[in-house]
């Protein structure tokens, strides 16, 4: 079956005060019907502006797509109309935001802001949508939606903005759900329900899930695949499992190791963190033809910095872009 | 050891205005309620609990830096610092730092990153200005800064390098005791393994004493030799690293631990989740018996009847549950 999502070769230039710089460096992936793939890496690797890229919700005026195509359900979403791109945002392909509160509006009700949703997406009536907003609420397991319909956002817990969010962009059954680090500003306890939620909608609508993280444990516990971005290009793709236990990318590595993961059995000794030196290099430093993580690398070679790497392919399905991805 | 802090029946609450009550209608929301620990000298105390349990309430005031009414005891070497006044609460304050969790907001952005390290020594000691300015290059190695990075800016600071600034600020009077609120939530994964080795490397050269706030269990795990687990105002568990992290005894401790991702396959297949359904009661009207009783998995109707106190637990720590006591 063809994916129902085709990522190829993108690449996104933002236009900034420093020049023109590719956020996006040729990305491909590809995403399977009920697929759940989780973009990781630091922030400023580009894994926002990718899921903007396909919600059609470039920043105005200073973003764009120079080549490559976004192929949705057999349509080219580079080529579509902003009002094409407008009816599939809601209908098909739905995203929430890290901060629920800055993506709620806060003088309408929650029950009003999915009505809303139903009824210019679904074309639902009055009645029909505040009826259909109750039981979305209740979907995503707000207590006693009844009366909380009618509540404003600030009347919410962090954690149930969160849900209503989710509410939302379930609102019109999407085939695919883009979560940008939905958990991040949440407690752990509040984290499992929204994760649970979530694997549930996916069993129940057959929702594919792209969300964003830089968390390896929630990858580990939600996706399928993972595909690791630093400064704009992929660094590497394949099943999460497989990756977990074997990275062929230094940087993805480095991402696994440097983490205090909490074990089951923790020992008395404790070693030093391992350390990925220095930050994610800034905008302006993107696309080069070179390696763009030599300077933080502990392999780097000559080469590295010479010639940008290609795309090493195992057997096991692994994807890496380095030049020494077979002794990683 | 020697208990370098003893806590006795710390309270914290703030005056808030009550709903309903009409004008100058006051109630008080008690963010730290009767809380009891010590901490020995050298070592990590971790406080765990979700968002609002009030853990940065706690520390803030055994730091002397809350708002709120505070009761009960800090001692510190022995001695309790809440009454200190003065020149004896300036001695104090050399002895107790604070590191914050948000490298942003917590430097003054029109100060340049020298005079920021150099301010506790302005204000807290008698220093001369080439004793200070020795200081301040000394920190600067210490938490891994350039010499010609002093007179920057903090915009012209990378987030981890902000919090290595933040670092030597409270290094700078020589503390006993280093208060932590969530010193790497705001970081990315790299940079937070380099300021926890840091803090772990700092603590071994100055014999530090930290008191750490998280909600990353698995940055807990790492960094503490205890644990206090907090849950509206309670400590619930307290227990050493070991024995907590392998053999819980409080509900929550158990739903808090089941509910972390890990990317370890064993380590998943073997957890139960344990969900704990709802939200945390309303601070303002806490219920009468336990605070956990509207969302604890097992609780039994004598659990709301009365408040359970912090006991010896099953697993050589304390614990606060009707149906988890030692024996
Ligand atoms: N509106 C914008 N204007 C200028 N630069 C931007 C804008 N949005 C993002 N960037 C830059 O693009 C890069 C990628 O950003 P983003 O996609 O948000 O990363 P991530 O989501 O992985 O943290 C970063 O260097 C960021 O600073
Ligand atoms: N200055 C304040 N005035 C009123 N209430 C406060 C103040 N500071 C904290 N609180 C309340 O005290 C409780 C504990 O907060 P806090 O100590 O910040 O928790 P935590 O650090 O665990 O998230 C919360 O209910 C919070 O709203
Ligand atoms: S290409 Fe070179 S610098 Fe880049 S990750 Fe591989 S070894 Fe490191
Ligand atoms: S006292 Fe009762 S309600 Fe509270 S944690 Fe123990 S079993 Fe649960
Ligand atoms: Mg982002
Ligand atoms: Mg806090």
């Amino acid at each position: 079956m063809e994916p129902l999502l085709k990522v190829e070769n993108l690449r996104i230039e933002l236009a900034t005060r420093a020049g023109v710089a590719p956020v996006i460096d040729d990305l491909s992936f590809e995403l399977g019907h009920g697929e759940n793939i989780s973009f990781v890496g630091e922030s400023g690797c580009g894994k926002s502006m990718t899921a903007l890229a396909i919600m059609g919700l470039l920043p105005d005026r200073i973003g764009r797509i120079a080549s490559g195509r976004i192929i949705f359900d057999g349509e080219d979403l580079t080529k579509a109309s902003e009002k094409r791109l407008r009816d599939l945002r809601g209908n098909e392909i739905s995203m929430i935001f890290q901060e629920p509160m800055t993506s709620l509006n806060p003088v309408y009700t929650v029950g009003e802001q999915i009505a809303e949703v139903l009824r210019e997406h679904e074309k639902l009536g009055k009645t029909a949508a505040h009826n259909a907003a109750i039981e979305l609420l209740d979907a995503v397991r707000i207590p006693n939606p009844k009366g909380r319909v009618n509540d404003y956002p600030f009347q919410m817990s962090g954690g149930q903005r969160q849900r209503v969010m989710i509410a939302i962009a379930l609102a019109c059954k999407p085939k695919i759900l883009i979560a940008d680090e939905p958990t991040t500003a949440l407690d752990v306890t509040v984290q499992a329900q929204i994760f649970d939620l979530l694997r549930d909608l996916r069993k129940e609508f057959g929702t594919s899930i792209i969300m964003i993280t830089h968390d390896m444990g929630a990858v580990a516990e939600m996706a399928e695949r993972m595909i690791v971005m630093y400064a704009g290009r992929k660094a590497e793709v394949g099943p999460v499992q497989q990756i977990i236990e074997h990275a062929r990318h230094p940087y993805t590595k480095g991402l696994i190791s440097c983490v205090p993961h909490i074990m089951a059995d923790p020992t008395f000794e404790r070693e030093e963190l391992t350390e990925i030196p220095g930050i994610v290099p800034g905008l302006g430093e993107f696309g080069q033809n070179k390696c763009l993580f030599a300077e933080r690398c502990n392999m780097v070679v000559d080469k590295c910095l010479r010639k940008r790497p290609p795309e090493a392919v195992f057997a096991n399905g692994q994807k890496a872009a380095c030049w020494r991805a077979e002794e990683v | 050891m020697t208990e370098l802090l003893e806590i006795e029946n710390l309270s914290v609450r703030f005056p808030v205005r009550k709903k309903g009550a009409g004008w100058g209608g006051k109630t008080y929301l008690t963010a730290v309620d009767s809380v009891n620990f010590t901490v020995r000298k050298g070592e990590t105390l971790a406080i765990v609990g979700e968002s609002g349990s009030g853990k940065t309430t706690a520390a803030l005031a055994i730091a002397r830096l809350v708002t709120g009414e505070t009761t009960g005891q800090v001692r510190l070497e022995g001695k309790d610092i809440l009454p200190l006044q003065q020149e004896q609460l300036k001695a104090m304050r050399r002895k107790v730092q604070v590191i914050f969790q948000d490298p942003y907001s917590s430097l003054n952005p029109r100060q340049r990153a020298e005079d920021i390290v150099r301010e506790p020594l302005d204000s807290l000691t008698g220093k001369s200005a080439s004793e200070k300015a020795a200081i301040v290059d000394e920190l600067f190695a210490a938490v891994g800064l350039r010499p010609e990075q002093k007179r920057l800016f903090p915009h012209q600071f990378s987030g981890g390098q902000r919090q290595r600034i933040g670092i030597a600020r409270a290094l700078s009077t020589r503390p006993e005791v280093i208060i932590c609120d969530e010193p790497v939530s705001a970081l990315d994964v790299a940079v937070q393994a380099q300021i926890l080795n840091l803090l772990r490397r700092l603590q071994a050269d100055f014999g530090l004493t930290y008191l750490f706030i998280s909600h990353d269990l698995g940055v807990v795990q790492h960094m503490c030799d205890s644990v206090a687990v907090m849950y509206m105002g309670k400590i619930v568990e307290h227990a050493d690293r070991i024995a907590l992290f392998s053999n819980p005894q409080h509900p929550y401790t158990e739903a808090l631990l089941s509910a972390v991702p890990s990317v370890d396959a064993k380590r998943r297949e073997e957890t139960r989740r344990i969900l704990i359904p709802g939200d945390p009661p309303d601070p303002l009207n806490l219920p009468k018996g336990c605070r956990f009783a509207s969302r604890c998995p097992i609780a039994e109707p004598r659990c709301s009847e009365s408040e359970p106190p912090l006991k010896q637990a099953g697993n050589g720590g304390m614990v606060a549950c009707h149906l988890r006591e030692a024996g």
